[in-house]
This record gives C-alpha cells, sequence and structure tokens, in this order.
C-alpha cells in the first residue's frame, strides 16, 4: 500500500510544480530507480549479484537513440546521420536498417538486451557458475560491450555518442524531454514495472527463486531446475534495466558509451544496496535519495559527498545489509508489537 | 562491411613485435595480478579495490619522487611498505567481518575504491602528473623486429623476478608453508596453532603491497589520474579467474592473455581486440571454471 | 520389478576408491536401513543415488528407469526426496515458506508465476507442522530455529515434497529420546506408501524401524538381512557394533 502512496505522490507532481527542470530531473531519478529494482530482484531476491545491469540498460538504451536518430533522417533528403558521413560511411549500415520504423527500432531496444541476458544468463546458470564468478563475468561482459559501442565508430558514433537532433516522437506525439508527458511516462513505467514486479516476488516463483538463493541445492533436490529459475529471473531484470534505458534515452536525448560505463551499473548496485536490495521500495528510495543528494551539492561539495557516498556504502555493507529501508521497518516493528501489547492488555482488562 | 575494414595483412616483422608487445602486456598484467591471485587464493577475497591499490602505489610513487626527491628504484620498496600498511590496515576493520561473505567482502571492496579514486581527486586534482623514471632507462631498443622500450623492458625482467621471488616465499619458507596451509584448509590451520588472523592480515598486506609497487612502474608508463585503476582491475580479475589458484596458472594465464590481446590487436585494433578476448574468456569460464591448471579443486 | 536397483557402482575421486562395486535392490514400500561405520561410504550411496555426485561405473536404476546420469532435479522430479546429513533449509525464509517450497508437482518457473496456491495446500502445511511440532512457529524465519527443530523442519519438507523413495541421511541426530521415538512413529507409518532407505548410527532406533538392514564397510556390501542375522553376523560385529551386539 505504500507502494501505491508513493506512486500517488509522484504522479502529482507535476500538477503541483510547474517546473520543467525538476521534471526532467525527477524524470532522470526514476530511471536510476527502474536501475536499481532490476538489481534489487536479480540480486536481492534472486541472489545474483550482477554487475552488469547496465548491458541491458545500454543495448536498449542504443536501440532507443538509434531509433530516435532515423526518425530525424529522411530517406530521400538525408537518410545518413551526419556521425557516419564523417566516418566516410557512403550507405546506411545494414544495422541500422530496421530503425526506420519506430515501431521496430522499439521492439529491438527491448527484444535485443533481454535476448542477450538469455543466452548469456544460461551460459553461466547451465554451468552453476555462482557467487562472484557471476560477478566477474557479468564485469568483464560488460567491459566488452563498452569496448564495442567505443570502438564501432562508425555505427555507434564512438565516444561522441549519438544525439538525436529531435524528441521522440511516437503516435504523432512530440515527448518532449521536460514535459510533464515524459515524466509520466518514466513515472509510468517505473510504477507499472514495480508492481509487477512486487507480485512476482509474492507468488510462489518469487519464493522458489529466493529459496534458490538460499540453498540452491536444496532447491534442486526439491525438484526445481535451478538454473532455469536463475535465467528466467535474470532474463526479466534485463528487461526492466531495458525499460530504463528506453526512458533514458528519451529523457536526455542523448547516448553514449557511458551508459555501458562499469560506474553506471555499479553504481545501481550502490543505490540498491543502501535503500535496500530486499524492498523494491528500498531500492527506489535509494536511488531518488542519493541521485538527490548529488545533484544538489555543489561541484567541490560533491567531491567530498562521493567520498560519504563510499563511506555509507561500506557501512551499510559491514552492518545493515538490508539497507538503511530495514531502519524503518525496524522502528514500525516496534510500534506494531506496542500496538498489539496494548490492545492485549485492553481485551485482558475488559475481560476482568 | 569489408574484410579490409577490419583484417590488417599479415606481416612478419610487425607480427613478431606484437608478440613482443603480448609479452609486455603480459608481465604488466602478471604484477598487476599477482596481488589480487594470492589474496584471492588465500582468503577467497575477490578485492574490488586492486585497480585503486594500483593507483595508490603510482600516487604515493609521484609523491616521493617529485616532493621527496627520492630515486625512483627506492621508491618501489617504499611503495609496496606504505601501500602494504595501509592495506594491512583495511583488512583489520573491513575485510575482517566479512569472511563468511564474499558478495558482501566484493561490495564493501568496492566501496573502497570509491573513496580511494574519489580522496585523490579531492587531494591531487584531475590534471595529469608524471612519474618519471632514471634517464638511463629511457632508451629504446629498435632492433630488427622488435620495438620495445626500456621501462617495458624492466617489466618484464621485474615480474620474471617477481614470479621467482614469490614461488620462493610460498614454497620454501615456512611463512609461505603457513599461507599454503591456511589456503587448503583454515580450521585445520588454525588447529595446528597457525594464526590464521594473522596470516589474512600479512597476506593481504603482501597482496597490497605488491600492487602498490605495481603503480609506481606503471605509473610511470603512463600519465597518473585517478581513474586509472579502472584500466587494470577487469584484466587483472580475467588474469586470476582464468589462472585458477595458484602461482604458475596466473603465469600461464596472463602470458595467454597478454599474446592474444596484442595479436587480436595487431590484427583489428585495441578495443575490438578487448572485447574478443573478454568475450572469448567468458566463454572459457563457462567450460572450465576451476582455470586453467587447478583441477578441480573446490571454487571459492 | 523392484523400485531401486543399484548395480554395482563405484564411485572414485582420483586415486582414492570410496565405493567399489556395491549392489543394493529395494522393492517398493520397505524400509532399508543402510549402516556401517563412518568412512564406510553410505552417504556417497545416497549422493550417487540422488545424483549429487556423478558415478564413476555401475548403473542405477528407478522403476527401470535408468537415472545413472541424470540430474539432481530430474532425479527429485522421478520421485526421489532427501534429507541430507547436515539439515539443509532455506535459511532466510520462515518455516512456513520452507514447507510451502517443498510442495508441489508443478516445478516449472512460469506454472509457479501464476499460482494462486490452495486449500489442500494450507491443510497440508497444517497436519505437517503440527506432526512436526512446529505449528506454533510458522513465521519464524527458519535460521534462528535451533539444530534440531532445523532436522525436523527438513524432515517436514520432505514430507511435503511427498516422493516415492524418501533418503534420510541420519535422521535422528542429536534428537531427544522421545524425538527419536516420534520420528520411529512417523517413519513406521510411511511404510508401505513410501520406500524409505535410512542412515543410521542409532541401533535402538534401527531395531524400531528396519524391515532389512544393509551393513557397508570401506564401499562395499559386509552384510544383508534382518535386524537378528545382522546382530548375529560375525564380521557385522568385528567391524561395527563390537561384540557386545545391539544394546
Amino acid at each position: 500500500m505504500a507502494y501505491i502512496t508513493l506512486f500517488a505522490i509522484l504522479a502529482l507532481v507535476p500538477i503541483v510544480f510547474d517546473d520543467s527542470f525538476l521534471l526532467n530531473q525527477l524524470s532522470r531519478y526514476s530511471v536510476f530507480a527502474m536501475l536499481a529494482v532490476s538489481v534489487s530482484l536479480v540480486w536481492g531476491i534472486g541472489g545474483i549479484l550482477s554487475l552488469g545491469q547496465g548491458i541491458a540498460f545500454g543495448l536498449a538504451a542504443y536501440g532507443m537513440g538509434m531509433t530516435m536518430q532515423m526518425q530525424f533522417q529522411d530517406p530521400i533528403t538525408n537518410p545518413i546521420p551526419s556521425f557516419m558521413l564523417t566516418n566516410e560511411l557512403e550507405h546506411l549500415p545494414l544495422l541500422w536498417e530496421p530503425f526506420w520504423s519506430t515501431p521496430l527500432g522499439l521492439m529491438l531496444a527491448w527484444l535485443v538486451p533481454v535476448t542477450f541476458f538469455v543466452g548469456f544468463g544460461a551460459m553461466m546458470f547451465q554451468a552453476r557458475v555462482a557467487g562472484v564468478f557471476v560477478s566477474i563475468m557479468t564485469l568483464a561482459m560488460l567491459a566488452a560491450w563498452y569496448s564495442m559501442a567505443y570502438d564501432m565508430q562508425p555505427f555507434t558514433a564512438g565516444f561522441n555518442g549519438i544525439s538525436p537532433p529531435l524528441p521522440f516522437s511516437i503516435f504523432g506525439v512530440d515527448i518532449d524531454p521536460y514535459s510533464p508527458l515524459a515524466y509520466w511516462i518514466c513515472i509510468g513505467f517505473l510504477g507499472t514495472l514495480t508492481i509487477l514486479t512486487k507480485l512476482l516476488i509474492h507468488s510462489k516463483f518469487g519464493l522458489i527463486v529466493q529459496a534458490t538463493r538460499d540453498d540452491a541445492e536444496r532447491a534442486r533436490f526439491l525438484g526445481y531446475n535451478v538454473a532455469y529459475y536463475q535465467v528466467v529471473v535474470f532474463a526479466i531484470s534485463g528487461f526492466i534495466a531495458a525499460c530504463a534505458g528506453i526512458c533514458w534515452v528519451m529523457v536526455v536525448q542523448y547516448v553514449s558509451p557511458t551508459s555501458l560505463e562499469l560506474s553506471m551499473s555499479v553504481s545501481a548496485v550502490v543505490w540498491a544496496a543502501v535503500g535496500g536490495r530486499l524492498s523494491l521500495m528500498g531500492a527506489i528510495l535509494g536511488a531518488f535519495l542519493v541521485n538527490g543528494i548529488q545533484s544538489y551539492m555543489g561541484d567541490e561539495l560533491q567531491q567530498v559527498w562521493m567520498i560519504i557516498l563510499g563511506f555509507i556504502f561500506i557501512g551499510v555493507v559491514l552492518f545493515l545489509p538490508k539497507g538503511l529501508i530495514s531502519i524503518f521497518e525496524y522502528i514500525f516493528s516496534i510500534f506494531d508489537s506496542k500496538i498489539i501489547k496494548q490492545s492485549k492488555n485492553q481485551t485482558e482488562n475488559e475481560a476482568l | 562491411m569489408s574484410v579490409n575494414f577490419f583484417w590488417k595483412a599479415f606481416e612478419l616483422y610487425p607480427f613478431l613485435n606484437a608478440l613482443f608487445i603480448g609479452l609486455s602486456l603480459a608481465s604488466i598484467w602478471f604484477i598487476a595480478a599477482i596481488g589480487l591471485a594470492i589474496i584471492y587464493g588465500t582468503m577467497g577475497v575477490v578485492n574490488m579495490a586492486h585497480g585503486e591499490f594500483i593507483m595508490v602505489g603510482a600516487y604515493t610513487t609521484y609523491v616521493l619522487q617529485s616532493l621527496l626527491g627520492i630515486n625512483f628504484f627506492i621508491c618501489l620498496p617504499l611503495v609496496f611498505i606504505i601501500v602494504g600498511l595501509f592495506g594491512w590496515g583495511v583488512e583489520r576493520t573491513i575485510i575482517r567481518s566479512l569472511y563468511k561473505r564474499p558478495l558482501d567482502t566484493l561490495l564493501a571492496t568496492w566501496g573502497i575504491s570509491l573513496v580511494l579514486v574519489q580522496a585523490v581527486r579531492l587531494i591531487f586534482g584531475t590534471s595529469p602528473l608524471y612519474v618519471s623514471v632514471p634517464n638511463w632507462l629511457n632508451f629504446q631498443i629498435d632492433f630488427s623486429f622488435l620495438h620495445l622500450s626500456g621501462l617495458r623492458l624492466l617489466i618484464i625482467i621485474i615480474a620474471m623476478g617477481l614470479f621467482f621471488a614469490t614461488w620462493f616465499l610460498i614454497n620454501r619458507t615456512s611463512w609461505g608453508m603457513r599461507i599454503r596451509a591456511v589456503m587448503q584448509d583454515k580450521e585445520m590451520a588454525s588447529c595446528f596453532g597457525i594464526n590464521t588472523d594473522h596470516v589474512y592480515g600479512l597476506t593481504f598486506a603482501y597482496g597490497a603491497g605488491l600492487a602498490g609497487a605495481a603503480g609506481g612502474l606503471f605509473g610511470a608508463l603512463k600519465t597518473l589520474f585517478p581513474d586509472m585503476g579502472s584500466g587494470y582491475i577487469v584484466e587483472a580479475f580475467l588474469v586470476v579467474v582464468v589462472g585458477g589458484i595458484g602461482l604458475l596458472g596466473t603465469v600461464f594465464s596472463a602470458t595467454a592473455l597478454g599474446e592474444l590481446n596484442s595479436v587480436f590487436s595487431y590484427f583489428t585494433n585495441d578495443t575490438f581486440a578487448r572485447f574478443v578476448l573478454f568475450t572469448l574468456v567468458v566463454v572459457f569460464l563457462r567450460f572450465r571454471p576451476q582455470g586453467i591448471l587447478t583441477d578441480g579443486l573446490k571454487r571459492r | 520389478m523392484n523400485l531401486l536397483e543399484i548395480n554395482s557402482i563405484t564411485k572414485r575421486y582420483g586415486d582414492y576408491t570410496v565405493i567399489d562395486g556395491f549392489s543394493l535392490s529395494i522393492k517398493n514400500g520397505e524400509l532399508r536401513c543402510l549402516l556401517g561405520p563412518n568412512g564406510a561410504g553410505k552417504t556417497t550411496c545416497l549422493d550417487l543415488i540422488s545424483g549429487r555426485q556423478p558415478l564413476s561405473g555401475g548403473s542405477i536404476f528407478l522403476n527401470g528407469v535408468d537415472i545413472t546420469s541424470s540430474n539432481e532435479h530430474q532425479i527429485a522430479r522421478r520421485g526421489i526426496g532427501r534429507k541430507f546429513q547436515i539439515p539443509a533449509v532455506f535459511k532466510e525464509l520462515s518455516v512456513m515458506d520452507n514447507l510451502e517450497v517443498a510442495y508441489g508437482k508443478e516445478k516449472g518457473p512460469f506454472y509457479n508465476m501464476f499460482d494462486p496456491g490452495n486449500s489442500s495446500r494450507n491443510k497440508k502445511i497444517q497436519e505437517i507442522s503440527e506432526l512436526i511440532g512446529l505449528q506454533d512457529r510458522l513465521n519464524v524465519i527458519s535460521g534462528v530455529l535451533s539444530h534440531g527443530e532445523t532436522q525436523w523442519l527438513e524432515i517436514g519438507m520432505v514430507l511435503m515434497q511427498d516422493p516415492n523413495l524418501m533418503l534420510m541421511d541420519e535422521p535422528t541426530a542429536g534428537m531427544t529420546e522421545k524425538e527419536t521415538y516420534k520420528t520411529s512413529q512417523i517413519f513406521n507409518s510411511l511404510k508401505g506408501r513410501h520406500t524409505l532407505i535410512v542412515v543410521e548410527h542409532d541401533m535402538s532406533f534401527v531395531r524400531e524401524i528396519a524391515d532389512t538392514i544393509t551393513v557397508m564397510h570401506m564401499g562395499q556390501l559386509l552384510a544383508e538381512g534382518s535386524i537378528s542375522e545382522i546382530e548375529n553376523n560375525k564380521k557385522v560385529r568385528a567391524v561395527y557394533l563390537g561384540t557386545e551386539g545391539i544394546h
């Protein structure tokens, strides 16, 4: 129920505040929150510390960037993006052809990362790779994709990145990154994904996934194909990260290898860890809180803040593995038991 | 996309030169990875801050050299001790409480790396700094197919020396025997009176010190900047996981990876080579997660 | 046809042979006790049956189907459940969740996403939790349970799983006499509908439950028979029971 309150509050923001810069900021935070939710699902619930959620984020981001770029191009007068001309390409590469069509482009933006996650996940989990080895493999794979995006300049515009000149347009509507519409789309994605994920966690599927996290072998002996479950949860987390990537480019109108940087993927882990990896609410609040504080520090304070964040992160890992939200949960549980005690006393008194 | 776009034609001398560059890369990766391998092998700790220990070593060398005027070659052992002490402190405070939680150790060390990068940024700013080598090292070998700088040659020699020194330390000293005992079975080792806490602390310090000294060396190769650790960490990890737990494995995997990178680089270019290399490692790990030489020992 | 046929299995770790040409046949509905000194290979035998370790030689048939190279979850689905020597439960989940996970014939992820649960499941959870004495602890996180309670929980989980063949590895380790007696009652009630292989050291417990006893030693079959036959077997006494017999 707290979730509904949160999303209701978030949805009301554009009505209360008329600040388009703020809206864009909050849209960005909701993208980060989606990434944090994806981490919370795969790590908190699934027990898989993937440092490569950025792969799905980045691939989807590039897909969206390519779609948006091609919306700008015209097949007859202006068929090739300018950065390609700078790289001496004469024809649009085959890779880019599907992105003429917005629906197809969008579909690919989702499909490619999720398919990759299914394949990559299957490879890892069939081999029963677990624990830190998964982290290292996802790390290496992320670094590999980063190199690809950085290097394939004619295709990806290299380190400069792709900057579609126009905002994203769908069903004839231009989605201005600074508008309430863009904001509501992001919040809409965040809300829907969060609620669906919560339902998933509370289903028997979610319970089994947590069982595989606690003791994969025991789960196998109960008849569960653990690798299959792990691939599914990994792929779903990739889907969420892909949604984040798509919203990201819609909101910042730019995609570059930065989306595939290690710091992005690990930051998502930091937000989820600080907020609370076992709780989607915690992950979302962690993302909003950390990024919010970060933006409101000036440049100089920013450096100090990063150090403080580092220490907070270490502190959380050492002492509060369930994240900051566990403090709230603890306080609530004290209230709860006090209230129960009180009503018990009352009924006892009445009985006398 | 034509074939010529990617692949350069094969020419003997440049190719042989690429092989030597591969050796240079291998030696760099070996030195970078050996500290990590020892820490991982003995303690099962994945130290995500390893790259930053290297970076701190580089900056410390800079300070010792330019502010205190200490000779480059004396800086190296000094930095080894300084960063080693720092590592020992980190182990005592943070790592110690996380032994049963390997994923949390990974995260905590990542936190340490964040703090280190930021701290260095704050103290030194982001403008590039330089560590310089003594003049007599500033030569270039230009001999038919071989183009190698003096510093790189030195690194290759140091790598070999380090290998022998570590081998000697682990296999021929009583200290090394204690490390090996703890590596095999911590509880058993402590039953035999080995102070395992002590061993862990010193092992971590040794690994950190090696990273620091590596930083001193590498700092002379390129400019110093706060993020430089990230350029070593992934490669170091890959060397360790491909090599498995063991000194010989680390050597083989560093050599294999270094040469492969260089050869791919020769035919295509550096970043694409990296992509292919990382993908190959991922596939390799799927089929042989225990590494090249370890024979199916329990993976931590 | 026998429920379980173990044909001359061997298990080697490098040069070290743990099980050497061991054979066993289990009939449907019987309760077989597997005995032997430590290191005889009893747990390894269970590992091989349940698919936890691969065989070095020989074959295992379940209901006529060759399960020699099947993996753990496939074997579990064919109807083999196992209770481990060191109790293995899902430590971050509650007692009730543990029992719930163990239940259910549908093991696939997509079915379970939409499974609403039903009253027969809840009834069974209630039933089993009463049987194992944890009905008041259903919401407790299983990581905080005592060793004995964890044993019970795991037994409860195997009961929820309801497999045809149950492999029980030292089920009474750490139990009081009363609890041991209760366990023997549960096991005896399972006979017939289910088949059990029980690895044990507590001989009075074995006496309560065993139909047939198989004794292993150094990875091989030492003796097989009823309780009195085993008690009087000279080889068994020399190796395992001591010359005083069973108390």
